[in-house]
């Protein structure tokens, strides 16, 4: 079936080159009970990535001119509207204009499109965008924003129908409600994949993603699946993800499949090529963004808006698939890593699983993806996952991230945003010359 | 261009049992649900049509502990999917008459090229009405 229900745009060149000179980001937590951590608040979460990326680029915050602040959804996890003057309290840039956005999930990567332009445009030079998320838990009723309580799934489901649009889409319910089981199960018609082969993949996913977060400080869940089996009296790791220690939540999901809420925030500062004199770090540039968002109604919206906004930014860049080094996807729906890899020509077409079982996508394999761990292992703090994904891309490409630095230092990283009720966002990053 | 209701003639229809769609005055693309402009062609004009409620089952995803919706039961069991309606256009529907062993039979019989056909089953939400579908062969 053709699935081409939609219109299509083109992006043209930015009237200035535009690189990242500077990164920050906390761990993505779960400050429950957690003496060291509950009581953190939104602001000193997001001043703390804003002002460390502030300090990665060698600048002060008089030094910025303008910034984004963006959320998955303020009000629901912050009881607040508008919330970037208040935190523009925590980082010295009182009196600065700066814009609040939300698109859910997406947010971090809509944050990064929205600096770019404003800098490319010529409006700003040195401008900060960051995202922050509170997503384990809710304000405690009035109280001041150090008092809050965990979050749970009563609290959760209500508001998740949010993202779907309220003339139509939550009475017609199907697309709501299908998430990436459809994609799922388009590629498993498609390509004739056995139950257990789209299992073992999906769960060679969740292992390969819990190996790179093991090895990275930032990550949320970092215990290995060897220790998580032993507990239970597994010697097999991939035995125990298709247990029923580890049972199905959607169709083709398992548990493991699906993104764990997290807290933290991650930030960079960008500015115009040209000005690299002024920062200590070398610039990463952004080559180019494309955008697309299709409503929930619409059938296989994650597949056909990662489609358009990739055709848009490798059109308007000329990169060819083949010169990506490393892929960052937003797989908070675990299924998306493999599905939007194929789609941005990152692995051959109905070729991708193999690739997982044999553990090539792992951040030590040759064709690397998320190397942070991906949204499962990492965690999600919804409207800062973008903004991670960036910061991860950045540490890679500068040769800095450690213990989960991925064998071949990349030259040229592709982002995959996504999220809400769906934006789609793709990223080129390449290191400047 | 003149402000017109759209959503609340949409659900009055539906209480008397009818689908209501727009037609594109340009490309002729059937816009489901009703919006102004046509989302195929980019055209600004769209006028009322109503739809047979009648189509053929594409796909089948079934309802699992993160993706059931409760106000269903009452229904029947069910499935998501996506629905090609007579006229054309292509939407992610619920569809009922679906249990796991249906799925199963179902998606063969699509993969071997078979339609297999659903109608419109107009369901009470909770003070307005719900456009879903029910396998013409029945559960
Ligand atoms: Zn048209």
């Amino acid at each position: 079936m053709e699935y081409n229900s939609m219109t299509h745009s083109r992006i043209g060149r930015y009237s200035r080159s535009v690189s990242i000179f500077g990164v920050g980001a906390t761990p993505f937590m779960d400050i429950n009970d957690d003496p060291e951590l509950e009581g953190l608040t939104e602001g000193e979460v997001f001043g703390c990535a804003a002002i460390s990326a502030m300090e990665d680029a060698g600048i002060e915050p008089r030094d910025v001119q303008y910034f984004y602040h963006c959320s998955a959804n303020p009000a629901f996890f912050n009881n607040c509207v508008t919330p970037n003057m208040q935190v523009a309290e925590w980082m010295g840039m009182r009196g600065r204009g700066s814009v609040h956005h939300s698109e859910a999930c997406c947010s971090g990567y809509v944050g990064l499109e929205q600096a770019v332009m404003a800098v490319a445009s010529g409006t700003y030079d040195i401008v900060l965008s960051g995202g922050a998320e509170m997503a384990t838990g809710l304000p405690d009723g009035t109280k001041p924003a150090c008092f809050r309580r965990r979050i749970t799934t009563d609290d959760i489901y209500p508001d998740l129908v949010k993202i779907g649009d309220r003339a139509y889409a939550r009475s017609i319910i199907g697309g709501m409600n299908v998430g990436s089981d459809n994609w799922l199960d388009l590629y498993v018609r498609t390509y004739g994949l056995t139950d257990k082969e789209i299992d073992d993949t999906l769960n060679q996913m969740s292992y390969n993603g819990r190996r790179a977060a093991a090895l990275n400080p930032l990550a949320l869940m970092r215990t290995p699946f060897e220790d998580l089996a032993k507990e239970v009296g597994i010697d097999d790791p991939m035995e125990y993800l298709r247990s029923p220690y580890n049972p199905k939540v959607s169709q083709y999901l398992r548990v493991t499949g699906n993104a764990p809420a997290a807290d933290g925030a991650a930030a960079v500062i960008v500015a115009p090529t040209e000005m690299a004199h002024l920062f200590k770090t070398k610039p990463i540039e952004i080559l180019g963004i494309g955008a697309s968002c299709l409503e929930f109604a619409v059938p296989q919206l994650e597949m056909q808006a990662t489609r358009e906004a990739t055709r848009q930014v490798y059109e308007m860049t000329g990169v060819k698939p083949e010169e990506i080094d490393l892929l960052l996807i937003n797989d908070f729906m675990l299924g998306s890593q493999l599905l939007a890899a194929e789609e941005v020509g990152y692995l051959p077409r109905g070729e991708g699983w193999k690739y997982v079982l044999e553990g090539r996508t792992a951040f030590d394999g040759d064709k690397p993806i998320n190397s942070s761990g991906g949204r499962t292992s990492y965690g999600h703090a919804f409207g800062a996952s973008g903004m991670a994904d960036v910061y991860e891309a950045v540490i890679q490409m500068r040769g800095e991230a450690g213990a989960h630095q991925v064998k071949k230092t990349p030259k040229t990283t592709f982002l995959r945003g996504f999220g809400g009720g769906q934006n789609v966002r793709a990223i080129i990053l390449r290191t400047a010359e | 261009m003149k402000l017109e209701r759209l959503v609340k003639p949409y659900y009055d229809a539906l209480e008397e049992g009818k689908v209501l769609a727009r037609r594109c005055l340009e490309c002729g693309a059937i816009e489901f649900p009703p919006h102004y402009a046509c989302n195929k062609c980019g055209y600004h004009a769209t006028e009322w049509v109503e739809l047979s409620g009648h189509g053929w089952l594409k796909t089948i995803i079934l309802p699992a502990p993160t993706t059931d919706d409760a106000r269903l039961k009452p229904y029947g069991r069910y499935g998501f999917g996506e629905v090609e309606f007579d006229e054309g256009v292509t939407t992610n529907v619920v569809i009922y008459g679906i249990t796991p062993k249906k799925r199963k039979v179902l998606r063969e019989r699509i993969a071997n090229g078979e339609k297999v056909g659903v109608h419109k089953k107009i369901v009470d939400l909770g003070g307005y009405k719900g456009l879903h579908f029910e396998l013409d062969e029945g559960e």
